[in-house]
C-alpha cells in the first residue's frame, strides 16, 4: 500500500454504518448529468454555432437573433461546383498521398528497428525521433529556399513531398508499439521455414500489425490535413490547401465574407469527425505518443 | 532473436532503413543546421543574391531588439496563462472522466474534437463567436444593456480571445493526460478512504492529487511549449493586432522572414528561440526528475 494510503490508515476513519453506506453507493447521479452537460455544452456550441452559421441564408446573416430559419445549402452546393472547392482538394490529395508515403518509409524502417538488432541502431533511431525534439520552425527558411530552387512552389508535387516527411518520426514511433505486441516466435519459425525476408514482413508481420499501420495513418493524415504554416509559405493559388484558403479569407480589414468562410471550417472539419468516430483509440494513443507509455 | 538465420537478408534489410533516414535526415535534420548557419549571415532576399558571412551581427541585433523583446513577454504571458486555465479545468474534466459516468467513452471521443480539428478552424470558430456582426458574444452584450465593441481590436480582449480560444482548442489533450494518470491509480485506494470517512473532496486532494502531481508537470510542459510558439490561431483571428498587441514570437519570426524578407535575421530568432526552449527543457527535465524521484523516494 502506498504512502498515500497509509496516511489515511493512520488518521483512523470509523466505521460506522454512514461510511459503510457512502462506500457501497456510487457517486451521485446528479454529478454525472451536471458533468456530462458541461462537456457538451463546452466542446459543442462553438462548432454547431459555425455550422449553423454555414447553413444560415445571405439576407439573415448578419441578424444575430435569427437563430431559426429554412436552411440554404447553395454554398455548399457552391464549394462543389466552383473553383472554390479546389483548396478542400488539395487538402485531402496532399494529405492522403502524403500519409501513404510516410507509412511506406515508416513502415520498412520500424520493421527494421524492431526486430533486428544492429550496431548504431540506437544512434539511428534517435536520429529518426530528434526532429520531434525542435519545433518545425526552424525548418521553414530552408525548406522554402529548396522549394523554390527545385522550382515546387505553389504545386501539390512539393506538398506531398514535405507531408511524406513530417510524420515519419511520429509514425515510427507509433509503429513501434504495435510492432512490439507482433510475437517474435512467429517471426523467427517463419524464418526458419525458410521464408525471406520480404515475405515474412508481408504474409506475417504487416496483417498482425494492421492497426498500428492504421493508427499510423490516420494521424499522419490528420496532421497533414490541419497543417497550416508550411502550406501557407509554399503554396499561393494552385495548391493552396482549405486552412490556407480558411487565412485568406480572414485577412484585411473588409467584412468578412462568413457564409462561405464557415462552410470551409465545416468541410474541413468533416474528415476530422468521422475519423475521431471511428478510431478514438488509435487517436488517443497518438496524441499523447512520448507523454504516456502504451 | 537468431536473425543469423537470415544470411544476407539481414543486409538487405537493414537498407530499407535508408530510405526513412535519409529522409528526415534530408527535410527537418539539414535544413534545421542551415537554419543555424543561415543566421550568421545577412540574407535579404530583395537586395542580397545569397547569404554573406557577417559574424555575429545578426545576435547583436537580437539583444537589443525591443520588438521581439515584447513578443517574447506577450508569448511567455500568453503560455503560462492558457497552460494554467488548461491544466485547472483539464483536472477537473479528468476527474470527471475518471468517475465513469455512463457513455464515458463517446462523451471522451466528442470532448477531444477541438484538439483534433485543424487549428485554423478553431481560430475560424472563435472569430465568428466574437465578432460583432454575426456572433453571439456581442449579441449577448447587447442584450444586457453592455456597449458593443470589436472584440478582437482591442489588444486587452484580442489577447484574452486567443488564451480562450487555446484553452477550448487544448485543454482537451491536458483532460486526456491527466484521466489516463487517474486511471492508473488502484481503485482500493478511494475505497479504503471512503472506508475512512474521506469526502470526495478529501479523496481528490489527498488521493488523487498526489499522484497526478507527475503528469501534470508532464502536460504543463508539452502545453507551454506549444502555446510558446502559437501561430496558427493568431493568423486568423488577430494578424498579430491590433498594432503588434497579440504579435506572439512565431509571428514575429514569419514577419521578420517572409513580410521583411530578412532571412538571415530571421534565423538567428529562430536560433535564440531553439536556444531558449533547449535551455527550459534541459531545466524542465532536470526539475522533473528530481520530483519524480523525490516521490518514489
Amino acid at each position: 500500500m502506498s504512502a498515500v494510503a497509509a496516511r489515511f490508515d493512520a488518521r483512523g476513519g470509523h466505521r460506522d454504518g454512514a461510511s459503510v453506506a457512502v462506500r457501497g453507493r456510487r457517486r451521485l447521479p446528479l454529478g454525472h448529468i451536471i458533468g456530462t452537460a458541461l462537456v457538451l455544452g463546452w466542446t459543442l456550441p462553438p462548432f454547431l454555432y459555425l455550422v449553423v452559421l454555414s447553413v444560415k441564408p445571405e439576407g439573415l446573416i448578419a441578424v444575430r437573433s435569427a437563430l431559426v430559419f429554412w436552411p440554404t445549402f447553395e454554398r455548399y452546393r457552391q464549394l462543389i461546383i466552383t473553383h472554390l472547392g479546389l483548396p478542400i482538394w488539395n487538402s485531402l490529395l496532399t494529405s492522403t498521398v502524403g500519409a501513404l508515403l510516410t507509412l511506406a518509409l515508416a513502415s520498412l524502417a520500424a520493421v527494421t528497428f524492431s526486430f533486428l538488432d544492429f550496431r548504431g541502431k540506437a544512434g539511428l533511431f534517435l536520429l529518426i525521433l530528434l526532429p520531434r525534439m525542435f519545433p518545425p520552425v526552424t525548418t521553414l527558411i530552408p525548406i522554402q529556399l529548396g522549394m523554390k530552387t527545385l522550382g515546387l512552389i505553389d504545386t501539390r508535387t512539393g506538398l506531398i513531398l514535405l507531408f511524406a516527411a513530417f510524420q515519419i518520426p511520429l509514425a515510427i514511433w507509433v509503429m513501434r508499439t504495435a510492432l512490439a505486441e507482433v510475437p517474435r516466435e512467429l517471426v523467427e519459425s517463419a524464418a526458419l521455414d525458410g521464408a525471406s525476408l520480404p515475405v515474412i514482413v508481408i504474409r506475417v508481420v504487416l496483417p498482425l500489425a494492421g492497426p498500428g499501420l492504421l493508427a499510423a495513418f490516420i494521424l499522419a493524415f490528420i496532421f497533414n490535413w490541419n497543417e497550416f504554416l508550411f502550406p501557407l509559405i509554399l503554396t499561393s493559388f494552385n495548391a493552396k490547401t482549405g486552412s490556407v484558403a480558411i487565412n485568406s479569407f480572414t485577412g484585411g480589414y473588409k467584412q468578412l465574407p462568413w457564409g462561405p468562410l464557415a462552410v470551409l471550417g465545416v468541410v474541413m472539419t468533416i474528415p476530422v469527425i468521422l475519423f475521431v468516430l471511428a478510431f478514438r483509440a488509435a487517436l488517443v494513443r497518438g496524441f499523447t505518443a512520448g507523454a504516456v507509455k502504451g | 532473436m537468431r536473425w543469423a538465420t537470415l544470411g544476407r537478408g539481414r543486409l538487405y534489410f537493414l537498407l530499407l532503413t535508408l530510405p526513412a533516414v535519409l529522409y528526415v535526415f534530408l527535410w527537418r535534420i539539414a535544413p534545421a543546421f542551415y537554419t543555424i548557419w543561415l543566421s550568421f549571415t545577412q540574407y535579404n532576399i530583395i537586395y542580397d543574391a545569397g547569404p554573406q558571412w557577417n559574424h555575429l551581427e545578426n545576435y547583436h541585433r537580437l539583444l537589443q531588439d525591443s520588438g521581439l523583446r515584447e513578443a517574447l513577454r506577450l508569448s511567455v504571458v500568453f503560455a503560462i496563462g492558457a497552460t494554467a486555465i488548461e491544466l485547472l479545468i483539464g483536472l477537473g474534466a479528468a476527474a470527471f472522466f475518471d468517475s465513469d459516468p455512463p457513455g464515458r467513452n463517446l462523451l471522451l471521443g466528442i470532448f477531444l474534437l477541438p484538439m483534433i480539428m485543424a487549428p485554423v478552424v478553431v481560430g475560424t470558430v472563435w472569430s465568428a463567436l466574437f465578432d460583432p456582426t454575426v456572433g453571439p458574444v456581442m449579441y449577448l452584450f447587447e442584450r444586457v444593456g453592455m456597449p458593443e465593441f470589436q472584440w478582437l481590436s482591442k489588444p486587452l480582449t484580442a489577447f484574452a480571445g486567443l488564451v480562450v480560444a487555446d484553452v477550448w482548442e487544448w485543454t482537451p489533450l491536458t483532460t486526456l493526460l491527466l484521466f489516463a494518470a487517474m486511471q492508473a491509480i488502484p481503485r482500493e485506494q478511494y475505497e479504503a478512504a471512503r472506508a475512512d470517512g474521506a469526502s470526495a473532496f478529501d479523496i481528490f486532494r489527498r488521493v488523487i492529487l498526489p499522484q497526478v502531481t507527475g503528469m501534470l508537470a508532464v502536460a504543463g510542459g508539452l502545453r507551454l511549449m506549444d502555446a510558446f510558439l502559437e501561430l496558427d490561431k493568431v493568423f486568423v483571428m488577430t494578424g498579430g493586432g491590433p498594432g503588434t498587441s497579440t504579435q506572439f514570437v512565431s509571428y514575429y519570426v514569419y514577419k521578420q522572414a517572409f513580410q521583411a524578407y530578412e532571412l538571415g535575421y530571421a534565423s538567428a530568432v529562430i536560433a535564440g528561440l531553439l536556444a531558449l526552449l533547449t535551455m527550459v527543457f534541459a531545466f524542465y527535465l532536470r526539475r522533473y526528475n528530481r520530483m519524480v524521484n523525490a516521490a518514489s523516494a
